[in-house]
């Protein structure tokens, strides 16, 4: 990360305007400049696991921030102000990731088989079974049962855009009509436009009956011709990819 | 936490999930997006077909005690539980949500 002194002045001046303009593509300009200090930082933690793009896009998002929050007037070096930064993000990476990862085996085959097992109770019930009795009929404590559920809540932003591989996948955006889309669309405008429109249609269409049309999760289950417990997660990770979102925002 | 709470009334999967979630939401409405630094405690209030949860964060920060409740936060709360109120106590914000028991 050597700049000449020229490039230093350069960057310098452009650090200042930002910091009064808030220009977007001298923002662009500031951290395509850095990206080589958060690719540096990224590589420190290479050895957890992690890919080395998967860590780049991290950092660069704390550099993003420390861009957006650096006060050149206090003449502080900028690198030495976005080091934590960028550092602090690589971490919270991990610590959000290790949730995700340490659940153990035997809670997820417990996740797994509760699917069924709530999917069935239902059918018979003709509504939400409680915890109690989906305890009863899998065999296990209530306290077993919401660790399971809970454990299904454990996620990775980075898989929300990806395929979660369940064979429901396909049919299922088959059966999301247009019209309903349009609807949804145009409510969502009025109301909460550009937060529930990121998400792709199937998120979009539960977050929808949830909360706008207010569907249970077994009814929206039913609708969508998913399980219960998959709705749940999908909820789960939608609302936290929100709360994400608003923390990069503030 | 609350999750065996509800589950102890005989509430629902449904409801659980409901109140875990409004749980999540309001927690959120208090620390706001960047994280305060403190506690929130919540006391848990059981009726025969009731479950109110009431909440109280104390944050050092002196950010002020006002809970910032965004839209998509008020849409998400009426949604899923039947009553919710935030509000700025003396201690710090505080709320008070009640689930009620729907199910036979």
């Amino acid at each position: 990360m050597a700049f000449d002194n020229k490039e230093r002045e350069e960057l310098r001046r452009k650090f200042l305007d930002y910091a009064t303009t808030r220009d977007r593509s001298l923002r662009d300009d500031l951290v395509t400049a850095h990206m080589g200090l958060a690719e540096y930082l990224a590589r420190r933690f290479t050895n957890r696991g992690e890919p080395l793009d998967d860590l780049v896009q991290v950092a660069a998002l704390g550099l993003l921030k420390a861009v957006d929050r650096f006060d050149p007037e206090r003449g502080l070096e900028f690198s030495t102000y976005a080091t934590p930064t960028i550092v602090g993000e690589l971490k919270r990476h991990f610590r959000d990731k290790g949730r995700a990862v340490r659940v153990p085996r035997r809670v997820q085959e417990l996740h797994l088989r509760l699917g069924a097992v709530v999917s069935s109770l239902s059918q018979e019930l003709g509504r939400s079974p409680t915890i109690g009795e989906i305890a009863q009929s899998a065999a296990v404590s209530e306290e077993e049962v919401l660790e399971a559920i809970e454990a299904g809540h454990a996620y990775r932003f980075t898989s929300l855009d990806a395929p979660s591989g369940n064979d429901d996948e396909m049919s299922l955006s088959a059966e999301l009509g247009s019209e309903d889309q349009g609807l949804i669309d145009s409510e969502h405008r009025v109301t909460l436009s550009p937060l529930i429109a990121q998400f792709p249609p199937r998120e979009r269409m539960i977050l929808h009956l949830r909360f706008f049309e207010g569907l249970t999760q077994s009814e929206i289950a039913g609708r969508l011709g998913i399980s219960q417990m998959h709705v749940s997660r999908l909820l789960a990770r939608a609302l936290a990819q929100l709360r994400t979102q608003a923390e990069d925002d503030s | 936490m609350a999750a065996g709470v509800a589950s102890r009334v005989g509430f629902t999967l449904d409801e659980v999930e409901d109140l875990r979630i409004a749980i999540d939401e309001v927690c959120f409405s208090m620390v706001g997006a960047r994280g305060r630094e403190g506690t929130i405690t919540l006391r848990y209030l059981l009726d025969s077909d009731e479950l109110a949860v009431e909440g109280t964060g104390r944050f050092s920060d002196g950010l002020g005690n006002e809970p910032v409740v965004s839209a998509l936060s008020n849409q998400i709360l009426a949604a899923v539980v039947d009553e919710c109120e935030l509000s700025a106590g003396e201690e710090g914000p505080q709320f008070r949500l009640v689930k009620r028991h729907r199910s036979a």
